[in-house]
């Protein structure tokens, strides 16, 4: 009896440790393009005729201590509270020396690493939550003060769903390190209490997610998204929005676009763990829809094709 | 003879003397204790600490101003936890209080009540006197009170928010994931 009781305890406690803990999403500090834009550290490309501005944060962080003090500050504060973040400068260098090795990689046959263009544009510093983070330097005659925006933007929905802003006490003596350091120490608690805010709600009502679907051109999938199929003769664009309904949380989500070609749900709401008690992301929920649009009854070929934790696409008519 | 006599007379007189002095802090405890109770204090943020504290001014009130100023650790820590503080003047910005939950202090009202307890609870290890400050004592006319005493103190948030997290009182930024 108590050897039944120890080995169903020992199972149960691996259980929770293996299946227990939703998906952690990243985090990464990133000056905003109003900064960058003030501080000189943009970049200018002539997009035919059209002169087009973008953040240079190499040359940011190698240039600013100012901007380095500040994601040192909030990357400290952060890890303090068990959620360490991801840091730019490093992720910068990761993405370099990564490319460099894949240019010089070779097998003992001769073939390089498979790259398609795809696989370029994702190569950027990237997070599930953007800290966006606003700095600028107040001054009336000797007197110096601070105003501190940090937002956090949702990658994938754009949303910003934790911040802290406010102006700092006006110094005749101090020094802007130390009134950054200040700006920091004062809007950290409130910056984590709105992001605790975001993930009580998302344990509450789900992740929230974007969900796009899409058709190949020319694919093996003769019809469109208002082709009629299945048993009742349904258009396939309200088949899977059905399919949305029955499977999120609460029925929660919103179709943003439809047409016959494509779908945009935004708002979308999914349990943070499948019925297997798995971590959940928009890729494992969307291959849900997949399955169901690839067997019988539409045998519709498709592509799930994901960004991250909340964004996944399905293109329909093949792989 | 008289030697003994005399030295027993003082020692007796020393006994005495720390007996009443002790019974006095005893006292004075138990009334802080009582006048805590109410929970009956304001909180201001007066300035930006080092990382991870909190300087705040606590006016507390009782009858006895030296009860108001012992009570001032006990409401700053409470204050902290259950109140948090509107912004103010030095930079100071709104504080949340670290429990959003009004309930929570029903449902764990043993365990706060041994972590408040004036007889080595365990606020006191989150809180200390700003060195700079002496108290503002303020007279008032309320029903219960009679005076007003501000003292500034300076709340060590971080170690008091993991203290709470690890007792399972409030969630970490972390926890779930």
């Amino acid at each position: 009896m108590k050897k039944t009781f120890i080995t169903l305890t020992l199972i149960l406690t691996g259980f929770t440790l293996v299946f227990g803990q939703a998906k952690k999403p990243t985090l990464m500090v990133v000056p905003s393009d109003v900064w960058c834009n003030t501080n000189g550290y943009m970049m200018e490309f002539d997009n035919q005729g059209t002169k087009i501005k973008i953040p240079d944060y190499k040359r940011a962080m190698q240039e600013n201590a100012d901007l380095l003090l500040v994601i040192a500050s909030i990357n400290d504060m952060m890890a303090e509270r068990g959620f360490p973040l991801k840091n730019m400068e490093s992720a910068i260098k990761t993405l370099e020396s990564n490319a460099a090795e894949d240019n010089m990689r070779m097998s003992k046959d001769g073939a390089s690493v498979a790259e398609n263009p795809i696989d370029m544009l994702k190569k950027v510093a990237k997070a599930d939550i953007i800290i966006q983070m606003t700095w600028t330097v107040n001054q009336t005659g000797p007197k110096k003060a601070i105003t501190f925006i940090l937002q956090g933007l949702d990658a994938y929905t754009d949303k910003q769903i934790a911040g802290a802003n406010g102006t700092g006490a006006p110094s005749f003596s101090a020094e802007v390190p130390v009134l950054l350091k200040e700006a920091v120490t004062a809007h950290i608690d409130n910056f984590t209490g709105s992001l605790q805010s975001h993930f009580e709600d998302m344990f509450a009502n789900g992740r929230e997610i974007i969900v796009r679907i899409q058709l190949w051109d020319g694919g093996e999938f003769d019809g469109d998204l208002e082709t009629e199929m299945g048993p009742d003769d349904e258009e396939l664009g309200t088949i899977i929005e059905d399919w949305m309904a029955d499977n999120t949380v609460k029925g929660r989500f919103s179709t943003t676009d439809a047409t016959e070609t494509m779908m945009l749900f935004e708002q979308v709401r999914i349990d943070l763990y499948n019925a297997k008690g798995r971590a959940q992301d928009a890729r494992r929920f969307v291959k849900g829809l997949s399955k169901v649009l690839k067997n019988e009854p539409y045998l519709i070929p498709n592509k799930v094709v994901m960004k991250g934790l909340g964004r996944a696409t399905i293109i329909l008519g093949g792989k | 003879m008289k030697k003994i006599i005399n030295k027993a007379t003082i020692l007796t007189v020393i006994f005495i003397a720390i007996g009443l002095v002790s019974s006095a802090q005893i006292s004075k405890k138990k009334k802080a204790q009582k006048d805590t109770e109410a929970w009956k204090y304001e909180i201001e943020c007066v300035g930006i600490g080092k990382p991870g504290t909190k300087v705040v001014k606590v006016w507390s009130y009782s009858k006895k101003a030296n009860v108001a100023e012992n009570q001032s650790k006990k409401n700053a820590v409470h204050g902290m936890v259950f109140q948090g503080y509107s912004g103010g003047g030095q930079g100071c910005t709104n504080q949340k209080a670290l429990i959003t939950d009004p309930s929570v202090g029903e449902q764990k009202k043993e365990f706060f009540d041994n972590f408040f307890d004036i007889n080595g609870g365990k606020y006191m290890k989150f809180v200390s006197h700003s060195s700079d400050a002496t108290p503002e004592i303020i007279k008032v006319s309320m029903k219960g009170y009679k005076y007003k005493v501000g003292v500034i103190v300076t709340v060590n948030t971080n170690a008091l928010r993991k203290d709470l997290e690890a007792a399972g009182v409030v969630k970490g930024l972390s926890s779930g994931f």
